[in-house]
């Protein structure tokens, strides 16, 4: 099959076996864990998510991130995090503003997205929910801030990430 | 008269096999799958938060008792609480060990006074703010979702999306999870 160079005129015989079988493996080990879930997401490297056994697919990306040091909404970084919270100048009653401002913008955008079909000018659409993908280090406390800030800016639904465990 | 029979000789041939276009393919399918594989599953748990409305509840809360289950979390121990909201209230706790076997004898427990309240499919879970996210997620799993043995309850009357409540009916044993401990200050 493979001859070598030059002026020799012995032929090389390479053995291909080997290969395929490796191949052979790896294409059933891809094919078998191969997903079909509805939105393909990487989770941010400095996040590790908690063990579920729910066969909820996540439907769409994460609009909060929270990594072990610092605070996303829509990937622009909003908040630091320091020893598990988030800074006193970022706090107001228990919530913390910068998300509070970032999720009210998104929240006015959907709601003119979601707004009914109706000869009613003063319908409302809905915000939709907010999906969060956060450490699973991280404690209730600095979940709670970020729920009361949706709150205020009218999100009350919740899609929580998880990672779900391999049966 | 004897026959003798003629046994026609197998002639070996060595044929060379053209596996080139073989690997083509795998190499192509491998390529592929290497690109799209996700070797993460993630998945969602749905909750919700309270939140002040000025719109009257659908029915009329004045004569109404209705039978509520809550779930408090602290880090080593996790308790149910039902009672209904007008009197008797007829207050019962429960309280489990916040670890596996615990959250497993939780469950039972759960299944078991859904089994008793069919009509309630909501939990109120309360947090204490150091129980981590990580041990709370196992908490909402076994609040939420139903195992193998739980019965499946019909989804509740006045759902207003039939099909969903269906699917959400063999899924969950609270489909529906409020976090009660996000309230503003």
């Amino acid at each position: 099959m493979a001859s070598a160079g030059g002026g020799s005129k012995d032929t090389l015989s390479l053995n291909l076996n080997p290969m395929l079988d490796i191949f052979s493996i790896l294409i059933t080990f891809l094919l078998m864990s191969f997903s079909t879930d509805p939105v393909s997401h990487d989770v941010d490297a400095g996040i590790e998510l908690p063990q579920s056994n729910t066969i909820v697919a996540m439907d769409e990306v994460p609009t909060i991130i929270v990594t072990k040091t610092e605070l996303r909404v829509n990937d622009n970084k909003v908040a630091d995090i320091v020893a598990g919270d988030v800074p006193e100048k970022d706090r107001a009653q228990g919530a913390i503003y910068p998300v509070f401002e970032a999720l009210q913008k998104l929240a006015e955008a959907n709601k003119r997205v979601n707004k009914p079909k109706s000869d009613d000018p003063n319908a409302k659409g809905s915000t939709g929910a907010l999906t969060m993908e956060m450490d699973k280090g991280h404690r209730f406390k600095l979940m709670k801030r970020i729920m009361l800030s949706a709150q205020q800016a009218e999100f009350v639904q919740f899609k929580l990430m998880v990672q779900k465990e391999l049966n | 008269m004897s026959r003798k029979k003629k046994r026609r000789k197998i002639e070996y041939k060595d044929i060379d096999l053209n596996i080139m276009p073989f690997i083509d393919v795998f190499s192509m399918l491998n390529t592929f799958l290497l690109f799209t594989a996700v070797f993460l599953s993630v998945g969602i748990l749905e909750v919700q938060i309270p939140f002040l409305s000025n719109t009257p509840p659908p029915d009329d809360p004045k004569d109404s008792r209705v039978f509520e289950v809550k779930v408090d979390v602290t880090k080593e121990q996790v308790e149910i609480q039902t009672a209904y909201t007008r009197p008797p209230n007829q207050e019962q706790k429960f309280p489990f060990p916040n670890n596996a076997d615990g959250l497993k004898q939780m469950h039972q427990k759960l299944a078991e006074i859904r089994k008793q309240n069919a009509d309630t499919d909501k939990a109120t879970v309360f947090s204490e703010d150091d129980v981590s996210w990580e041990s709370l997620s196992a908490v909402l799993d076994t609040v939420m979702l139903r195992i193998e043995g739980d019965p499946i309850f019909p989804p509740a009357k006045d759902a207003k999306n039939r099909e969903k409540a269906e699917i959400d009916a063999k899924l969950y044993l609270y489909p529906k999870i409020v976090m009660g401990s996000v309230m503003l200050r």
